[in-house]
């Protein structure tokens, strides 16, 4: 059988031959020619097989900042972000936990702060903010912080002095019975005791029940003048 | 069927062609409208740029390039005359044509920078995995692309990656609707050859 149709009518009808679009009548012929065409059986192979595999392809992935960029560009730096998002941003900074830590202290300092200078949050009025109010409340308060601080010196000292004059009289018992606590071992100006030292005085001036048994063996001596 | 690979590269849901409202808003200046429209259409916008030009830094530009163009001459998008994707497209290509004419002569040595890595992976005889097949694929496709001449390649690109109606070719070209079914007729046989040259048998 005689070629009546050309491979370059073949090829000029190929897209509507795959897409079955063709009339009838010329998709005979463009079949009839294919049949003894090894070159244009071939060619509607492979266009078909690049379809099948033009249909499969992905888009491919624009570079992430791409939108954004071209908000920039357009609309000026920040203003393509949505409220939210902007504010998001702003906090992003915070969700650092040592961020997150300051953020807290600081508010933490702020309450403190207020509730010295005597601001009632859950009753705030403007006369709070008075400068001459704000004075007013800090002097009290550090006036009390102060009187505190001064109680409780004055009683440290009160025990002190309790327990200095418990010594001596601890002393002159000691010939007559045994005393109630071993004195101590050290001969330490009292004024120069720290903190700790004198509390190991205390207890051994009021040692508990069984401490006081245990510390009449041992041997003492004292030497405070 | 040319909604399908579209909806792929935007938001699940979101249309191709964008609301009118979207584009009304944006019309009237409102700045989250433009958001929405620039990040519906960019994957697109970009996808048709890297497949002509073959270049990444080159589609990257010519994106961000594209959607200056089109942000300065929203006035001038009449509705009546097409859709706004259509007009979106047209604005692209014109912008490619231009860029190609431009940088026609430093590429008579043309090769293609982003995936030279094809060639060396490919070994004869052996078949890639299923995994790495699809972005084999489109490396080979983009290769075979590049040797096609510009005319051809955006006709295969609007009608076999974008999707795009003969008559919105046609739109967006400029040029008869037998010219259109011609190139794209002659870019797809072009390609198909340029495969089976790169040793790419149908699949």
């Amino acid at each position: 059988m005689r070629h009546n149709w050309s491979c370059e009518e073949t090829e000029a009808q190929l897209t509507e031959y795959l897409d079955g679009t063709l009339a009838a009548s010329t998709r005979a012929q463009v079949e009839a020619h294919v049949a003894s065409c090894a070159g244009c059986a071939s060619m509607i192979a492979n266009v078909g097989g690049l379809l099948r595999r033009l249909a499969r392809l992905e888009p491919v992935a624009e570079p992430p900042n791409l939108a954004s960029a071209i908000l920039a560009a357009t609309l000026g730096p920040r203003r393509g972000k949505s409220d939210w998002k902007a504010w998001s941003g702003w906090l992003r900074p915070f969700s650092q936990p040592r961020l997150a830590y300051g953020a807290v202290s600081v508010m933490v300092t702020v309450v403190v702060l207020s509730q010295a200078l005597g601001i009632h949050w859950r009753a705030p009025a403007i006369a709070d903010l008075n400068p001459a109010n704000l004075a007013h409340v800090a002097n009290r308060e550090a006036h009390q912080v102060y009187a505190r601080g001064m109680k409780v010196v004055s009683d440290l000292r009160l025990v002190y002095e309790i327990q200095t004059r418990l010594q001596p009289a601890n002393e002159t018992e000691q010939t007559t019975e045994p005393p109630a606590a071993a004195p101590p071992r050290e001969t330490i100006p009292p004024d120069h005791d720290s903190p700790r030292r004198l509390m190991n005085r205390i207890d051994r001036n009021f040692p508990l029940p069984h401490q006081a048994s245990l510390t009449t063996h041992t041997p003492s001596r004292r030497s405070i003048g | 069927m040319w909604r399908s690979e579209a909806d792929a590269s935007s938001e699940a849901d979101e249309p191709l062609e964008p609301d009118p409202q979207l584009v009304q808003h944006c019309l009237q200046g409102d700045g989250l409208a433009w958001e929405k429209l620039v990040r519906l259409h960019t994957r697109r916008i970009y996808n048709i740029c890297y497949r002509f030009t073959g270049h990444r830094h080159e589609a990257e530009d010519l994106t961000q390039e594209t959607f200056l163009r089109i942000y300065g001459a929203l006035s001038k998008f009449q509705p009546e005359q097409g859709a706004f994707t259509t007009w979106m497209t047209s604005v692209t290509r014109n912008l490619l044509i231009d860029h190609h004419r431009r940088t026609k002569r430093d590429r008579i040595t043309d090769s293609m920078e982003d995936a030279p890595q094809i060639e060396t992976k490919r070994a004869p005889g052996r078949l890639p995995d299923q995994v790495a097949l699809d972005s084999e694929l489109s490396d080979q496709v983009q290769r075979a692309l590049a040797k096609v001449s510009p005319e051809l390649r955006e006709a295969v690109i609007l009608r076999d990656l974008q999707g795009f109606e003969y008559s919105e070719i046609q739109k967006v070209l400029g040029v008869p609707e037998g010219t259109v079914k011609s190139r794209i007729n002659r870019g797809r046989i072009e390609l198909a050859k340029r495969l089976e040259e790169m040793g790419i048998r149908p699949a």
